[in-house]
């Protein structure tokens, strides 16, 4: 017999089909009933956008639904989950070139493809789907990592997984043997299994078999298709789902803008109090978690031992949206209100969610783009502009900022101090400015950072760049209002802000401060102010570049670089500063292990630097640590926050090394004056 | 019980020092673009007159006497911290009254409130830090006082009120109507409004009064140096250089420091 | 001839405070060129009163029963009884709380102008001025007293005693006509100083801040303050989180002192905290933080953890006893 003729019978040694069809309509109906269930509750969520751009979402499925571009980050990770994933798909494309060949009479599985394709490649996907599962299997049972949640439903999808695949397989063998199938080497895993059958079981014994596995695989497969929209396992369809309405501007714009006057009015609740104050996407994003775990592992807070927990907020939450969907979002009676989430489940106690620097780890690691941060950030707007709860020092920023316009109360620092000796123009008396320095409240007022602003005006200087300051008409831009929760006092000052701002008629902008540069780039547009935002790494990597500033010393030490996150994961600004290291030192800056996307908050983020720390669990001190790890000499930043942050940690950390923290600024102007440091 | 709190508003006590002006022929600080803020003390009397309020219940008003452009956030900020109304009287005289005429308008308003029991005000202002309003105001009414209060509990004939002294602390009963001056101590740290509350308190109507309203001599109130004048105003030159001490181990910096510690000590 | 009267509690002694007060009320009299009196209300103490005698005009003795303990209402009445037959040109308190509490009230009964926290006293053209510190001690302010009598309560360590004079003034007892006021009655009385005597009298303080962390650390500075003769406060900051009494707060919101030597330990230096110690004569700090304000203010300081620093000063400073 010729390869072409090669193909197999259906439904060979099986008669009642239509019960298995029947079974499939059954699976079908349950399954379409959960997943029915899940969308009625995200119809409940509040509005949101998110299906415009579709090229882009598209692009972004292709990227990290099919791609599975952040899945295989994590190596171990990435071997089972491809084995698996990559099996289901084979495995349900042999079904559906089944369904097309046998159901609507399409001959097609048949020759060569028969051969290659539904008999080869899909034999080899099945044992994937084995090794996978075992593999995955391994890491639950033997290996434990901490991020992983133990549940009983997940040990099931496995178990079901490798029985549907291996009575796959025993059916597949004893088929071959019993048919004494010519093509059945072409199945290399099915025909061992079948030549082992061979020899120690009689032809009819294995009809049976075959028989009786084959409607127990049925069985399973349809068991399974129906359970899984109850499971985690509905990843399959919401992790798709989630990817396609990821937000798609950089993560530091994604705070929600909200509507204070419809509030009075409503008397809705400002912030997130129940789940009814979420969006649908953000309900979505509950629905999408796989429980991996990977935002909790990265999350700064919880590796120096917090109880913040990301992933925790996301599964319980989830668990009491499903636990009983009338008491989570009200039945629409007065009498039975949503149930209150903040501290309804252990996740969202007040002092987790206290303990969030708003870095973006968790969402950058997120296979499923989850925004965690933001949910944390809408119930902290519930505890600050509803219920006045706060750390009391977090308070004193708030209050700081609300008549000075500044967090650091008790400053002795004015806002022109770092200018002494230096001839820095404001914006009132300059006319032919092209560029505003936005100096920033921790670069005028906390006394490290004033060499740095002063090294920045300086390079400015010297480059000919005709720049100018609002010097004591800058205000804070509002990041730790917002990022503490305070939304209607961001609101205020970026209304402030850009009604100066807009008064000057700035269109450039040059700051030293990654959060102004956050709120510049991604905030202020929708209250009105559209500016062109740089930092000053960014600025002045383009000023050498141009040749107006030329490096003239050589600063020999070891440098490594911290990405602040407001910079760097936030908004993709990863090179600059280290093209300023390369250029101050002639070599690229030593990487820590944790750099880039995956950078490691200083742990002065979402008002966390006006937090005393307990003692032994300090962000900066595991910064530091990790900083420490390298051989650097030199720890460069590019953040009023970070500087200060890391010098603290680095001064408890370092005993007798000398390790110096320096502003990139700093090191260029050193690079280009010629001066010693 | 009604409760008023007299409130001031000032410039923004945290200037830095480097900011601070004064102008020398108006004899008062100019303001820049320091904001204008509610004396703390006067919060702390806002809140310790909540306080007892949730125990004993009864109705706050805020009673503030200054410029009809700021004062308005002080009272405004009142009301978001819980105050049941708020008044103002309108000052479009000196900006600085003398104490007397503050006493004897605040007196007057209080009086136009109607009944009155407890007149709460803060021990002395972060800007002048004059510290008479309370007791001026107490002659002015005929009425009782005690001052540095920071602490307010019902009593069987009235109130006890426990007040900080220089070397501990006194308690007092005192019968009704009564004013005290408060001072500030852990549990009276002003709470921070709600913003919920920020939001609504715009809604709230303000009583406004002029000074021909209340009945006093508005004149003399305008002019506001009968009691006492200002007549220079300016910032002390000092000159400090720190000078850390030397040593090359910790061991031999606090020797030095010890030293010199000593050498001032055996001195004085 | 007119006269300056001295308004002192008898039950604090003639202590520092006492002669700085009467010490100012003495040159203003002198420049007045008017008599001054000294007022001592409470039991009559023969030590107080021969003390006061020897630079004053006259000692009047107010030591009744009623007097016998300090109640607001009553002792207002008697101060303005016994001041008003002396129509006096000036009358000059100390700035203990119970000066301070009375001090405008009296003014008022008297028709006077009353002003506090004096620094300084002075007679222009016949008219009396005062010196204080305003603005939290960002600036310093000139006042003239309107009214007659001027009211005047002032930091009492911030005038000399005055010289002894030849002869000494004749004491008398005097007592006023006292109606029962019950309206306010103090019930209760506790001291809690950080040693015996006034943080404001004190002539060496050590301070506290936000930076010790906690209650314990105020042991250690208990310890040194004691070594040299000198008292213990506080930062706001330490007090608000309850680690030591509100009655060891120095600051803007608290006690006003101005000793020999200030000593800021784990303080900051918020200008809240600097404006009640600015006026020390010499100020010194230990505070890890080489930028912080406070160093701005010192004459000398030293920037370690107080931690390493201070278990060792307290053994340098016995060794030197």
């Amino acid at each position: 017999m010729s390869n072409s003729e090669a193909t197999r019978e259906v439904l060979w040694n099986i008669s009642y089909s239509w019960v298995m069809y029947l079974m499939l309509a059954a699976s079908v109906l349950v399954a379409g009933i959960g997943v029915y269930k899940r969308v009625e509750l995200w119809r409940r969520g509040l509005p949101a956008g998110r299906f415009d751009q579709p090229l882009e979402r598209i692009r972004m499925l292709l990227k990290h639904a099919l791609g599975q571009r952040r899945t295989v980050r994590e190596s171990y990770a990435a071997v089972f989950h491809t084995f698996i994933y990559t099996g289901f798909i084979i495995l349900t494309a042999a079904t559906t070139v089944v369904m097309i060949h046998h159901d609507f009479g399409i001959e097609i599985m048949k020759g060569a493809f028969y051969l290659y394709f539904q008999s080869f490649i899909v034999d080899v996907f099945g044992l994937m789907v084995l090794l996978g599962v075992g593999i995955a299997a391994i890491r639950r049972l033997v290996i434990k990592p901490r991020k992983l949640v133990y549940t009983d439903e997940a040990l099931l999808i496995l178990g079901a997984i490798f029985l549907i695949a291996l009575t796959g397989f025993l059916v597949e063998g004893w088929r071959i043997a019993a048919t004494n199938d010519p093509w059945g080497a072409w199945s290399p895993f099915g025909y061992l299994i079948a030549r082992g059958f061979d020899s120690i079981m009689s032809e009819s014994a294995m009809r049976t078999a075959h028989l009786l596995t084959w409607w127990l695989h049925a069985v399973l497969v349809f068991g399974f298709i129906a359970w899984a929209p109850y499971t985690k396992m509905i990843h399959v369809l919401t992790g798709p789902l989630n990817i396609y309405t990821a937000r798609l501007s950089p993560s530091g714009g994604s705070l929600k803008v909200m509507d204070f006057d419809k509030a009075a009015e409503s008397g809705d609740p400002l912030g997130v109090k129940t789940l009814a104050g979420f969006t649908w996407k953000d309900l979505v994003d509950f629905d999408s978690c796989t429980e991996c775990g990977r935002c909790t592992s990265v999350c700064p807070a919880n590796t120096v031992g917090k109880s913040l927990s990301p992933r925790d907020i996301i599964l319980d939450l989830r668990n009491l949206m499903h636990a009983d969907p009338i008491k989570a979002f009200g039945n629409g009676q007065p009498e039975h209100p949503p149930l209150p989430i903040i501290g309804a489940v252990a996740a969202t106690a007040p002092e987790s969610l206290w303990e969030c620097t708003t870095c973006g780890a968790c969402m950058e690691a997120c296979p499923v783009f989850i925004e965690q941060m933001p949910k944390i950030v809408d119930m902290r707007r519930f505890l600050v502009m509803e219920e006045a709860d706060f750390p009391d020092t977090m308070g004193e920023a708030l209050t700081s900022l609300e008549s000075r316009g500044h967090p650091f109360r008790g400053t002795q620092s004015s806002r022109i101090d770092w200018t002494d000796g230096l001839n820095v123009r404001t914006m009132a008396d300059t006319q032919d400015a092209e560029v505003l320095f936005w100096v920033g409240c921790g670069g005028a007022l906390l006394e490290r950072n004033q060499s740095v602003v002063r090294a920045t005006a300086q390079l400015l200087e010297k480059a000919g760049v005709k720049f100018a300051i609002l010097g004591r008409e800058e205000k804070c831009t509002g990041d730790p209002a917002r990022r503490i929760g305070n939304e209607f006092l961001f609101e205020m000052m970026a209304k402030e802000n850009v009604e100066t701002l807009n008064g000057y008629k700035v269109k450039k902008i040059v700051t030293s401060c990654p959060h102004c540069f956050n709120t510049f780039a991604n905030e202020y547009p929708q209250f009105g102010g559209k500016y062109e935002v740089f930092h000053h790494s960014e600025f002045l990597a383009a000023l050498v570049s141009e040749g107006r500033l030329k490096p003239v010393a050589e600063i020999d030490k070891k440098i490594t670089f911290h990405d602040p996150c407001y910079l760097g994961r936030h908004n993709g600004v990863f090179d600059a500063p280290r093209q300023l290291v390369q250029i101050s030192t002639k070599t690229a800056p030593v990487e820590m292990k944790q750099s880039r996307e995956n950078g490691f908050c200083c742990g002065g983020g979402g008002g966390m630097s006006f937090v005393d720390e307990p003692k032994d669990k300090r962000v900066n001190q595991e910064r530091a640590r990790q900083v420490l790890e390298t051989d650097a000499e030199i720890l460069a930043v590019g953040c009023p926050f970070c500087m200060t942050m890391m010098e603290d940690g680095i001064n408890a950390k370092r005993g007798d090394r000398e390790l110096k923290v320096m502003d990139v600024s700093e090191l260029l102007w050193q690079s280009v004056s010629n001066q010693k440091s | 019980m009604n409760i008023i709190v007299c409130l001031k508003q000032i410039l923004d006590p945290e200037i830095p020092v480097r900011d601070f002006r004064v102008d020398s022929d108006k004899k008062e600080a100019t303001r820049g673009s320091a904001n204008m803020v509610t004396n703390i003390f006067c919060e702390n009397a806002l809140e310790t007159a909540l306080q007892l309020r949730e125990k004993t219940g009864g109705k706050i008003t805020a009673l503030i006497f200054g410029s009809v452009e700021s004062a308005e956030d002080s009272l405004r900020k009142a009301l978001a911290m819980k105050a049941d109304q708020a008044m103002m009287v309108i000052n479009d005289g000196h900006p600085h009254p003398d104490p007397l005429a503050v006493a004897q308008v605040l007196a007057a308003a209080i009086r136009k409130t109607g009944e009155f029991d407890l007149v709460m005000v803060g021990r002395e202002s972060g800007d002048w830090g004059v510290g008479q309003t309370g007791g001026l105001i107490a002659e002015e009414l005929g009425i009782p006082c005690v001052s540095f209060v920071d602490q307010i509990e019902s009593g069987a004939d009235g109130l006890i009120v426990k007040r900080q002294t220089d070397t501990g602390w006194e308690k007092a009963g005192a019968r009704l109507p009564l004013v005290v001056t408060v001072t500030n101590n852990e549990f009276n740290v002003p709470r921070i409004p709600k913003t919920r509350d920020i939001m609504m308190s715009s809604r709230q109507p303000i009583t406004k009064l002029t000074l021909d309203e209340i009945g006093v001599n508005a004149g003399e109130v305008r002019a506001g140096g009968s009691y006492y004048q200002v007549v220079d105003l300016s910032i002390p030159v000092k000159d400090v250089n720190c000078e850390f001490v030397s040593g090359d181990t910790l061991d031999e910096k606090v020797g030095n420091l010890a030293k010199r510690i000593m050498d001032i000590a055996q001195a004085l | 001839m007119s006269n300056v009267v001295v308004c002192l509690f008898s039950a604090s002694g003639y202590d520092r405070a006492a002669q700085g007060v009467a010490g100012a009320g003495r040159r203003l009299a002198d420049s007045l060129g008017a008599k001054m009196h000294i007022v001592a209300i409470g039991p009559s103490n023969p030590d107080f009163n021969s003390q006061a005698a020897a630079v004053a005009d006259s000692v009047i003795v107010a030591d009744q029963a009623e007097l016998s303990e300090y109640q607001p209402e009553i002792c207002l009445e008697a101060l303005k009884q016994l001041c008003r037959p002396l129509e006096p040109r000036a009358v000059i308190l100390s700035n203990d709380t119970w000066s301070q509490e009375l001090a405008p009230r009296l003014a008022h009964r008297l028709g006077g102008s009353a002003a506090g926290d004096c620094l300084d006293l002075t007679v222009v053209d016949g008219s009396i001025r005062i010196k204080r510190s305003v603005y939290g001690g960002k600036a310093v302010a000139t006042i003239e007293l309107k009214r007659s009598p001027a009211v005047a309560w002032v930091r009492s360590r911030a005038f000399d005693p005055a010289a002894l004079a030849a002869s000494t003034g004749e004491i008398k007892h005097a007592s006023a006509e006292i109606k029962p006021d019950d309206r306010t009655r103090i019930v209760e009385r506790k001291s809690e100083t950080s040693g015996e005597a006034r943080l404001e009298d004190a002539k060496l303080i050590i301070s506290g801040g936000r930076g010790l962390g906690g209650p314990e650390p105020f042991k250690d500075l208990q310890e040194v303050a004691a070594m040299l003769g000198g008292q213990v406060g506080a930062s706001r900051a330490a007090c608000d989180s309850g680690w030591c009494p509100p009655s060891w707060q120095i600051g803007q919101t608290g006690k006003k002192v101005a000793p020999g030597l200030y000593l800021a330990v784990a303080i900051q230096g918020a200008s809240q905290h600097i404006a009640g110690m600015s006026d020390s004569k010499v100020v010194a700090a230990v505070n890890i933080d080489p930028d912080a304000p406070i160093f701005k203010h010192c004459k000398f300081g030293i920037v370690e953890d107080y931690k390493k620093v201070i278990p060792l000063l307290k053994e340098k400073l016995a060794a030197m006893k």
